[in-house]
């Protein structure tokens, strides 16, 4: 495959610059968008180069937000979305990684049909289940809380599942060396199993954080109280503010803040949501 | 130091698979005893009983005097070295050797006094700092012993802790262990598909089959006495030669020993035909060389009997002159040959 063949090369190269320049120019533009003046978009012409105002657009969202779209500060939309995303990545994984290790290592009574159980919640994600769901938040007085922002979305299977088939690699000799070793069950998880999962657990906890941030329909039904909107359906109600045009550059800066979490979990977890992903460690 | 007692244990798997039938075994303190037998006759589930891995269905192990059926693997007071090693691979090797002292809260001094004595005793001192990974096989080999000997525990149990070497490490492996076991005298139990490990390192062999025990004693003792014919085709390579009765006693005349009535299978071993008229009693039987397979110092001719079509082996020493093809005459020796009964499948003198 290493050729050195010039037209190849450019060619290679062309298709991926294309790639990347469709994905990257709306970003791009949202950037240069969020600063500018309110002004600047009426002319119905999108300005390419940056403009004056970026450090005032964005103290403005991140500090008092837009009150007539009725939204807050964007800073409190972050926190909660921060706190959502968390709680939901590393709920999950405790709540899937301690149930797997059970199912995988326990003889209990009813072990495979506990199993196929927690598997059928795969087929279950919250948009299938959201009114059943709606209704029991409400009735446990969970609306506007983040018990109910979180709560429900932690309990599925995906990370259980991925967690089983890690735990059914791990060679049974391991923890009968362990039992010998003198390391009880708990000792054996804490000791030899977690340290083992830690580039699995990297490389869920990118993806479950971004699941958990991007959520958006789920927060827009139990949050009525903007205290406890997230960002990403706070951008929705900056964007369809009623009376007048979008402020663009302001939602525009919400948009560009939205995005830097999950992108700076991505750089700092990189290498092991890398490692995580192509090699299991023998 | 200690004995391990088994008094009529058995094993009997869910689905009804009875691996160890009622089966009795003393090893006494300081002693290694090898476990040999086909695959599937129950050697690694023997080996996991004692160790605690297995519950066992009935009977009792007892270590050191003391029923240990009902204590956790790490309550008995044992080590146990796997085949495929199982150190942790996210330890160092002094993470591995440490972790079961320091589960017993052993102090720290003594800690680091054992784990540096295990690895000189070992030749690991230079790869305490590194990860099982960064190791060859017959470096992991050496810590999977090292984590067994540092705890000092009352016995080791191996369970074909060679066969993942190569034929060369592992011969100087086997030398290691039976050097170690020497010094250290801890009772031992060892299980292996390998002859040449079972006959060298055992102080006492065991050679299993189905769950029972075929027959146990001195590895010589089994080799030049074994009590049943399926002892006599396991130990042994390459593999004892048997014979009809009445075959042989058509060849042979005058030269057959007199033999119990009961006898009906012959048995003789490869390096007790001679090519040559050995000048003692001896039956001489006609057959073709269809295979010479040179091994160094010996060679084994693959013979074809005239008259059966029976396929003999002869371990003859150096190069026979014979070439693939020709007709030649194998004597057997009278004295050597090992009369069975192949109803009973025991021996019948
Ligand atoms: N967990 C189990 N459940 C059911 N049957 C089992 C189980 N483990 C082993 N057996 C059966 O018990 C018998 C003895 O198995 P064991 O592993 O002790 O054999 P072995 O002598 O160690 O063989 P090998 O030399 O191949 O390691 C086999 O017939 C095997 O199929
Ligand atoms: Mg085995």
């Amino acid at each position: 495959m290493v050729e050195n063949r010039p037209f190849l090369a450019f060619l290679t190269h062309l298709v991926l610059i294309l790639g990347v320049a469709v994905v990257v120019f709306p970003v791009y533009l949202a950037f240069i968008a969020s600063t500018h003046g309110s002004g600047d978009f009426l002319r119905g012409l999108v300005p390419l180069l940056p403009g004056p105002h970026m450090i005032e657009n964005y103290a403005r969202m991140l500090n008092s937000g837009l009150s007539t779209a009725g939204a807050p500060p964007v800073w409190l939309m972050l926190a909660n979305s921060l706190f959502m995303a968390l709680t939901i990545a590393i709920g999950k994984i405790a709540i899937s990684i301690i149930s797997a290790y059970a199912i995988v290592y326990f003889k209990f009574p009813f072990r495979l049909l506990a199993f196929w159980l927690i598997f059928i919640t795969l087929m279950l994600p919250v948009e299938v289940r959201i009114i059943p769901t709606f209704k029991v938040v409400a009735d446990l007085g969970m609306l506007n809380s983040y018990a109910g922002l979180t709560i429900p979305l932690i309990a599925s299977a995906t990370a259980t599942f991925l967690f089983r088939q890690f735990f059914l690699t791990v060679p049974d000799e391991l923890m009968e060396a362990a039992r010998v070793d003198g390391a009880g069950p708990l000792k054996f998880f804490r000791d030899i199993l977690l340290p083992l999962s830690q580039t699995n657990i990297a490389a869920l906890f990118v993806i479950l954080f971004i699941y958990g941030w991007v959520q958006y329909l789920w927060p827009l039904l139990v949050t009525t109280d903007s205290r406890y909107y997230t960002i990403v359906m706070g951008i929705k109600r900056l964007a369809a503010a009623a009376e007048s045009d979008p402020y663009w550059n302001l939602v525009m800066a919400a948009v560009i803040l939205a995005m830097l979490p999950p992108v700076l979990v991505i750089i700092f977890m990189q290498r092991l949501f890398v490692k995580g992903l192509v090699e299991t460690e023998k | 130091m200690a004995t391990i007692e088994l008094s009529g244990i058995r094993k009997v798997y869910p689905g009804n698979v009875t691996a160890i039938h009622d089966l009795d075994l003393s090893v006494d303190d300081g002693e290694l005893v090898v476990l040999v037998g086909p695959s599937g006759c129950g050697k690694s589930t023997l080996l996991r009983m004692v160790a605690g891995l297995e519950t066992t269905t009935a009977g009792t192990v007892s270590i050191g005097g003391a029923v240990v059926n009902r204590l956790e693997p790490s309550d008995r007071d044992i080590a146990m070295v796997f085949q495929n090693y199982a150190l942790y691979p996210h330890m160092t090797v002094r993470g591995n050797l440490e972790y079961g002292l320091k589960n017993r809260g052993t102090p720290r001094t003594l800690i680091d006094e054992r784990v540096a004595e295990a690895a000189r005793i070992l030749e690991i001192a230079p790869f305490l700092e590194r990860k099982p990974r960064q190791l060859s096989g017959g470096q992991r080999q050496r810590v999977a012993m090292g984590r067994a000997i540092v705890r000092q525990p009352k016995a080791f149990l191996f369970d074909e802790p060679l066969s993942n070497l190569d034929a060369k490490l592992r011969g100087q492996m086997r030398v290691e262990i039976r050097r170690l076991q020497r010094t250290l005298r801890t009772t031992s139990l060892y299980v292996t598909h390998d002859q040449l490990e079972a006959m060298t390192l055992a102080d006492r062999l065991v050679v299993m089959n189905a769950g029972r025990i075929e027959q146990l004693g001195k590895p010589t003792e089994l080799y030049e006495r074994p009590a049943s014919l399926f002892v006599a085709g396991f130990i042994g390579s390459p593999p004892m030669n048997f014979f009809d009765l009445e075959y042989l006693r058509e060849k042979a005349g005058a030269s057959l020993p007199t033999l119990s009535d009961d006898s009906d299978i012959i048995g003789i071993r490869p390096d007790s035909i001679v090519l040559a008229d050995p000048q003692e009693p001896s039956i001489p039987l006609r057959g073709t060389v269809e295979l010479i397979e040179p091994v160094g110092g010996e060679s084994h001719l693959h013979l074809r009997l005239e008259g059966s079509d029976q396929l003999i082996i002869v371990e003859t020493p150096g190069r026979p002159d014979a070439a693939e093809g020709t007709l030649l005459t194998a004597h057997l020796r009278a004295r050597a040959l090992h009369p069975f009964n192949r109803q009973s499948g025991l021996r019948t003198a």
